[in-house]
């Protein structure tokens, strides 16, 4: 018989763990990159392992330290992150708009099964689109769409993108999880005359949160990749994505700088799988363990 | 009609009916519970004592015939929280508390906050589970699970308790113990309960008359009355006890005259 207090003891322990995991995989990284290096010099490796293909770890540490441009105050780590919490920001909103969406079809899907017939393929067939192909369309029908003060830009279409690939991972999963009710809970809810909106927030919410839990970690994975490619191909200014393909051109000068915002996209993800796992973490706070995935 | 807890008479269920896969669960079943009457529905699979129940519960509709439950339509008895209903598995919600399940169908029935907080504590109390009121139901035994189960179909205070193998998941031990427990409530709150169950001992030691059902078509073949007065542990061991055991094992293997041709220690239907 397990109180509370120690199940939340031992999760927090989990998570020291599971920190303690990553920092030694970033480790791993480090070493495995100087190993390849290494290597490289030893025998002839299929790619270019030279300091201007692949810089020492140090090189692109000393790379972030440098000044953005020359004469300027702002180094390149200052300019890198906060071109990273931009894009966290739009990856964020999309992340909700997508989420929001997602939740939505979901529950009209699980109440109407004529919707489901109709809807699902939709929802499918959508994810099937290349972003590439869907980019400059956005960008095209955005620029004509304004409410009064309200005018469509770039960040709305940029938002729009990562909602777009967020939204299907969610639906999905709350689908099945709407639906993963047992028969008998069901029937008890019918015997107590429940609407099915009580049932809806009594019971098959809830109920599917170990499946909630799954999908909104890809989802989230989903809005942060949507949110720099769509800034790559959409030349969003501001973001990560825009500055990869920045310092992707210089490349020649200094071969460090595209990876100090490769570290920043990374970054970005890590924050949004943070930020997931807090998220998850309270919401199976009452679950008990062996059910979460 | 009031008289009666549950009146059901002339009731067939027909599953896809005039399909090519046509299934009559339960033909031409009637039967009376007195109100206070405990009566257990015993059978075979697929005798239709389940349908029978989820019938009276307006959980599936009768095909044909008429039920009636406290006095008014199935659907009307649902709506006004007539019934408490338990099944074989608990179905507890894992995310609420103990007390929180409890008070499941009384937040539904429209109930203040303190209202049902009190009148979970008092059914916890009765179940003897008072300590466990804010654990979750994953913290507990399959019995103490059940247990829960019976304080939450209790809830509303309903005058009629419909039971669908409560025990069959328990072990020998624990289903004695809940049998004991069950009789002690049903009878300090005058509940009429109808009890699904595959084990005749179960149904004997509960019941004051036992329902014996047939499969294909599904109907009732017997009604066996348990005149054992007083359950106590000693009448587990009592010839009477045994009596009725084998009377009813008897009309299951269907040796035994069935209703309307006058069996020995059978009763006829009411």
């Amino acid at each position: 018989m397990s109180s509370g207090t120690s199940t939340a003891g031992r999760r927090v322990k989990q998570g020291l763990i599971s920190l303690g995991w990553a920092l030694a995989g970033v480790v791993i990284a480090i070493l495995l990159w100087e190993g390849v290096k290494l290597l490289g010099t030893v025998i002839t490796l299929p790619f270019e392992t030279s300091d201007q293909a692949m810089p020492h770890v140090w090189t692109i540490a000393q790379g972030a330290l440098q000044p953005e441009v020359r004469g300027s105050d702002t180094p390149v780590w200052l300019t890198v992150l906060i071109a990273a919490l931009y894009t966290l920001l739009i990856a964020f909103g999309g992340f909700i708009i997508g989420v929001s969406v997602g939740l939505l079809l979901a529950i009209i899907m699980q109440r109407f099964a004529f919707m489901e017939r109709g809807l699902l393929p939709f929802v499918i067939a959508s994810q099937t689109v290349p972003l590439i192909a869907l980019a400059p369309l956005i960008v095209g029908i955005g620029n004509r769409i304004s409410f009064g003060p309200f005018q469509w830009g770039q960040t709305q279409s940029i938002m729009f993108i990562a909602a777009y690939l967020a939204f299907f991972p969610l639906s999905v999963g709350a689908l099945r999880g709407l639906n993963a009710s047992t028969p008998t809970q069901l029937e008890l809810m019918r015997s107590y005359a429940a609407s099915p909106r009580s049932t809806l927030w009594k019971l098959r919410f809830p109920a599917s949160v170990p499946y909630l839990v799954p999908a909104l970690k890809v989802s989230a994975a989903a809005a942060v990749v949507g949110t720099v490619v769509a800034q790559i191909s959409t030349g969003g200014r501001g973001g990560i994505g825009r500055l990869i393909i920045e310092y992707a051109r210089e490349t020649t000068a200094q071969p460090a700088k595209v990876y100090i915002a490769v570290i920043g996209a990374i970054l970005v993800g890590l924050i949004a799988a943070g930020l997931v796992a807090l998220l998850d973490l309270y919401l199976t706070r009452n679950l008990p363990k062996e059910k979460l995935t | 009609m009031s008289e009666f807890a549950v009146h059901a008479e002339g009731v067939w269920k027909i599953f896809n009916e005039g399909a090519a896969n046509e299934v009559t669960a339960l033909s031409d079943v009637s039967l009376d519970v007195r109100k206070g009457e405990f009566v257990s529905l015993i059978g075979p699979s697929g005798c239709g004592k389940s349908t029978l129940l989820r019938v009276i519960a307006d959980l599936t509709s009768a095909s044909r015939g008429t039920v009636e439950v406290a006095g008014m339509t199935p659907q009307k008895a649902r709506e006004d929280h007539q019934y408490g209903i338990a099944f074989q598995q608990a179905a507890l919600l894992d995310w609420r508390t103990v007390r929180r399940n409890v008070e499941l169908p009384l937040e539904l029935a429209g109930w203040d906050k303190a209202k049902r907080r009190a009148r979970a504590l008092e059914l916890l109390d009765m179940v003897q589970l008072h300590d466990f009121a804010e654990s979750r139901p994953w913290e507990l035994s399959g019995g103490m699970q059940q247990r829960v189960a019976i304080a939450r179909s209790l809830a509303t205070d309903p005058e009629i308790l419909l039971m669908d193998e409560p025990f069959g998941a328990l072990d020998e031990m624990t289903r004695e113990r809940m049998q004991n427990e069950l009789l002690r409530i049903a009878g300090a709150t005058n509940t009429s309960v109808i009890f699904v169950t595959h084990s005749i001992p179960e149904a004997v030691y509960l019941s004051n008359r036992v329902v014996v059902m047939s499969p294909r078509p599904g109907r009732i073949t017997h009604v066996v009355d348990v005149p054992l007065g007083d359950r106590n542990e000693d009448t587990r061991e009592s010839d009477a006890f045994f009596e009725a055991v084998t009377a009813v094992r008897e009309a299951l293997r269907g040796r035994a005259k069935p209703v309307g041709e006058g069996g020995a220690r059978l009763a006829e239907t009411s």
